[in-house]
């Protein structure tokens, strides 16, 4: 087996040819001990096995962020057979400059020239072979949209296995040496005799000079403590504009290897007229709202055939499975079975999933068509102050809709400490359902007051956020990564409609099996502690549950009734209204998980007959902040990749609601 | 005359980077984007808020308006 590294500045087309290479071959994991997503994936070619490693996308190599000290270790440690670089073909100078923050590093390497044809478009003639003699390793012109490319990848690919080459920092090294009493070379000088593996002396000298901290800490424990207070005192006489002599020099080289590579004619550039619109402070927002609201109605569109799926499949099977289990005369203990866990759950699960589709799919059209910047470049002022990128506004807005979609939307974001923070974010923010059920119960239980309910929750969504800042913020999004907004905004795509459907429906695919076992694991639970074979509530492990801990809840204003409904909404948030149908109203059917059909027209008037004012001001304020859904749960699950961080989100909110019950309940007893 | 920084141009003028200050995190990450001293650059949109909108290297960079303080730059 062959272990291939892909290393690429963000935009330059990485995922697009990794998702080629390795298609539904793919795992995604964590780097042991980091925030950081880690992708691999296996294709064969010639009966032979290759491994992708897929490094996070950054624009250099200096270890400043924990992708990019994944990427660097990676690299360093020799764990690839080959570096493929991958660059964009049509801004080629700024984006071979990962290539020269690699030179130097003696593992064998390839790269990739990516997006010829936009190149060409752009009237740039790039002579490949010209450029491959000149770095000495190979060189191959691609387009990595088009298919029928990568026969000649493979070839190249094979060739640079086959004869591997290394790209030394001569060149770089001749420029930055050029400059009278340089530091570079005299850092190069003191690091004589100590041994750095496959990195070049030269290369190590330059990160000393760009203050890599990594690099700092290895030279410290490498020479001896005279030597390092010689490297130190250079340092200081350079202080931070170390990273500028090194940088100046390694551009110099990129564009010495240009200079008789490439011929392009000048254009006069000038922000596109869509883009003064786009890129706009006020205007630049109406446009990304007005995107994001066509979205929303594009995704209820897209998945409405699912949810059809879905709720047809409930509403078809019902009877089905009654008449079944009625003549074979089986336990009605297993049609309820079959219905409430098994059909139920994969109903959901359908419906479910077809929104995240829906999601999905825009968000990943909105990204691959080059727009997605923009929405950062508008929003970055609103969501910098939490410490989050721009572009976590549409995954946070689709929130409305459904938080379990915009789960998978954060996807968007590129850092995982990110997108673990905008998740906290999206459970706080009520999805369509939430909403019109804590509406519903603020109505039933307060009459005319219910706009103010409306209005006192949208001031405590804000206060979540702030909270969740203050808790989360430090650990998820490390301060000293957090800087001013130094950003490229792509230029606009067509969008690669088959990579796009591929990537969207294998993502879709992953989900809805986590999912699956998320949700029905939940129904099988709840129809568990639920069932009660005459549909009395007093004869379930529900009621014996929720009366046992009664003493605990009512601190919380919540008797058992009360507090049965609000795990109920811990499943849904229709769950929550047809328990509480069941168990104040007369109602003799067993309540539903799912709809709430049970959920008579009179519940309004039953609820706030048998429940009391500071008691109904408690259970008001735990729904805001209940956990969304059980599938909300599952897409975190999905998109966290982690157990742990679930339930800490769960226990966060569960936190929080419990909290705002307890206060709502003892000021309740205060005031009526 | 007192240097021009990055925010003070308007849009369409054209300008060369002559210094770069700030920590050794911001330097790594201006210069891995592109912006080098020496380096020209087209100012696209500045509207005296949102972030300085610059063509350089064949593309788009948005850059922060404290950090634009930052960038020395003449005409």
């Amino acid at each position: 087996m062959k272990t291939i590294a892909l290393l690429g500045q963000p935009n330059s087309g990485k995922s697009t040819l990794y998702n080629a290479l390795t298609g539904a071959h793919q795992r995604v994991g964590n780097w042991p001990g980091k925030t950081v997503e880690k992708a691999e994936g296996d294709f064969f070619y010639k009966e032979q096995l290759f491994r992708i490693a897929d490094l996070p996308g950054s624009y250099g190599l200096t270890a400043n962020s924990e992708e990019e000290v994944v990427t660097r270790d990676f690299i360093e440690r020799g764990n690839a057979d080959l570096v493929c670089l991958i660059v964009d073909a049509s801004q080629l100078e700024r984006s071979l400059f990962m290539l020269a923050d690699f030179a130097g590093i003696h593992c064998p390497a390839m790269l990739v020239l990516n997006m010829m044809d936009v190149a060409k478009e752009n009237g740039k003639t790039i002579d490949v072979a010209k450029i491959e003699s000149l770095l000495g390793i190979p060189v191959l012109g691609f387009t990595a949209s088009d298919d029928a490319e990568y026969p000649k990848f493979y070839e190249t690919l094979e060739k640079a296995v086959e004869n591997p080459r290394i790209l030394s920092a001569e060149g770089i090294r001749k420029i930055a040496d050029a400059v009278k009493d340089s530091s570079v070379e005299r850092l190069e000088s003191l690091l004589d005799g100590a041994d750095f593996g496959v990195r070049e002396h030269f290369w190590v000298a330059s990160k000393l000079l760009e203050n890599d901290p990594l690099v700092m800490a290895e030279v410290r424990a490498t020479v001896s403590p005279d030597r390092f207070a010689e490297v130190e005192a250079v340092l200081k006489s350079e202080k931070s504009a170390g990273g500028l002599i090194t940088g100046e020099a390694k551009y110099r080289w990129i564009s010495e290897i240009l200079r008789d590579s490439v011929v392009e004619k000048k254009n006069v550039v000038k922000l596109s007229r869509f883009d003064k619109i786009a890129t706009h402070r006020i205007k630049g927002k109406l446009l990304a709202f007005g995107i994001m609201f066509v979205t929303l109605i594009g995704c209820m569109v897209l998945a409405l055939p699912g949810m059809m799926i879905g709720f047809g499949l409930m509403s078809v099977s019902g009877p089905v499975v009654h008449s079944i289990s009625e003549s074979l005369g089986i336990w009605p203990v297993l049609e309820s079975f079959v219905n409430g866990v098994l059909i139920g759950g994969l109903g959901l699960t359908i419906c479910m999933t077809s929104f995240v589709f829906a999601i999905v799919f825009v968000f990943a059209l909105v990204e691959n068509v080059g727009y997605m910047a923009r929405f950062s470049y508008v929003f970055d002022s609103w969501l910098s102050r939490l410490g989050l990128h721009g572009k976590a506004i549409m995954p946070l807005f689709s929130g409305l809709a459904c938080t379990a979609g915009a789960a998978c939307g954060t996807r968007v974001l590129d850092m995982r400490g990110q997108r673990l923070f905008a998740m906290v974010l999206l459970w706080g923010i009520p999805c369509g359902a939430k909403l019109s059920v804590v509406l519903f119960l603020a109505t039933a239980f307060f009459g005319s007051a219910a706009p103010l309910f409306a209005l006192v929750f949208l001031i405590l969504i804000f206060a979540s956020f702030y909270l969740s800042s203050k808790i989360f913020g430090g650990k998820l999004l490390p301060l000293e990564e957090r800087v001013g907004m130094i950003m490229e905004l792509p230029p606009y795509h067509k969008p690669q409609w088959k990579a796009l459907l591929k990537m969207v429906g294998r993502n879709t695919w992953s989900v809805f099996k986590k999912a699956l076992v998320i949700i029905v694991s939940a129904s099988l639970i709840f129809w568990a502690l639920s069932y009660s074979s005459d549909g009395n509530v007093e004869n379930t492990v529900l009621y014996t549950i929720g009366n046992a801990i009664e003493p605990v809840t009512k601190l919380f204003g919540m008797r058992w009734q009360l507090f049965v409904s609000y795990l109920g909404g811990v499943f849904s948030k229709e769950a929550s209204l047809g328990i509480m149908s069941t168990i104040f109203g007369s109602t003799d059917t067993a309540f539903s998980l799912i709809s709430r059909d049970d959920a008579g027209a009179n519940l309004a008037e039953v609820l706030s007959a048998a429940v009391s004012k500071p008691e109904a001001l408690a259970f008001v304020f735990a729904s805001m902040f209940n956990v969304p859904c059980v599938l909300a749960m599952g897409s975190t699950y999905r998109e966290a990749n982690s157990l742990k961080w679930m339930f800490a989100i769960m226990g966060y909110y569960f936190a929080i609601s419990l909290g705002l019950a307890f206060v709502a309940y003892h000021v309740g007893l205060l005031i009526f | 005359m007192k240097n021009s920084t990055l925010g003070d141009l308007k849009v369409d003028q054209t300008g060369v980077v002559c210094k770069i200050h700030g920590d050794s995190r911001f330097i790594s990450r201006i210069i891995s984007i592109g912006l080098t001293p020496n380096s020209s650059f087209t100012v696209l949109q500045n509207d005296g808020r949102s972030p300085v909108l610059v063509y350089c290297r064949d593309t788009i960079i948005a850059i922060n308006r404290k950090e634009c303080a930052q960038i020395e730059v003449s005409l």
